[in-house]
């Protein structure tokens, strides 16, 4: 039994509801200045790994817009 | 026909080791030496290996096998039991394991929590996102078509009690609250 979204099925089913990429991103940038721990929870959930999660995380410290 | 210590041990799938140790204990001896030395086996001693192999399948002891091969005879029915009442014990412990894997695994993936992620969090970050109710509502309904296991598995993740996950699921396999 598949329990887990990964993050293509994810950033999909965004999409499909309209969600534009830098959407997502800022969403993501938002997420790790709020709620840094459940950014956290959030990325590991989606079994992303050590790597990816700390690249994304130091990337939504950069602010970009 | 008459066989090579290796031929005998490939044939049976034994290591050359195992047949010298059978026959220093008096298991399985040659029925005679090549002029160099050689162990060699005859028939008689191919259908001895094959009852040996076959006891051991069944766990036997390597002493059991001794004593049932020297009278003669099938294995005594006392021993016989006895390595029936092992079988018996050690499924049983096979199916405690078993059961005790299975609660394991099973609270392992219930605990696959956002650990800091609730509903009302994750409710505020859709917000966030510039979602309204009505884009929450489709967002579920794509989520309930693409991956219902993984919609299951997250709304349960955020805490959300059972009566309520189903409520949502429902409406969502539905297209919409409208849809029910």
């Amino acid at each position: 039994m598949k329990t887990n979204v990964n993050v293509a099925e994810w950033v999909s089913l965004f999409e499909a509801i309209g969600l534009s990429e830098s959407v997502m991103h800022q969403w993501h940038e938002i997420f790790e200045s709020r709620h840094p721990d459940g950014h956290q929870g959030f990325l590991e959930w989606m079994e992303l790994g050590e790597n990816d999660i700390l690249r994304i995380r130091k990337s939504s410290r950069e602010q970009s817009w | 026909m008459d066989y090579s210590i290796s031929q005998l041990a490939r044939d049976f799938g034994l290591s050359r080791s195992t047949l010298l140790y059978y026959d220093r204990i008096g298991l399985l001896k040659p029925s005679a030496r090549a002029a160099n030395g050689y162990r060699r086996y005859g028939q008689r001693e191919f259908e001895r290996l094959q009852r040996i192999c076959r006891y051991r399948e069944l766990g036997l002891s390597l002493k059991d096998i001794l004593r049932t091969l020297s009278t003669g005879k099938r294995p005594s029915a006392k021993v016989l039991r006895e390595r029936l009442e092992e079988v018996e014990q050690r499924i049983r412990d096979l199916e405690r394991h078993q059961q005790l894997l299975k609660r394991m695994l099973h609270k392992l993936e219930d605990d696959r929590g956002l650990v800091d992620v609730d509903k009302d969090l994750w409710v505020e970050m859709l917000r966030v996102a510039g979602m309204d109710e009505a884009a929450m509502e489709r967002w579920h309904v794509e989520f309930e078509k693409r991956a219902p296991e993984g919609h299951a598995a997250f709304l349960k993740t955020l805490g959300i009690p059972a009566a309520e996950r189903k409520r949502i699921r429902d409406w969502s396999r539905c297209g919409g609250k409208a849809g029910r």
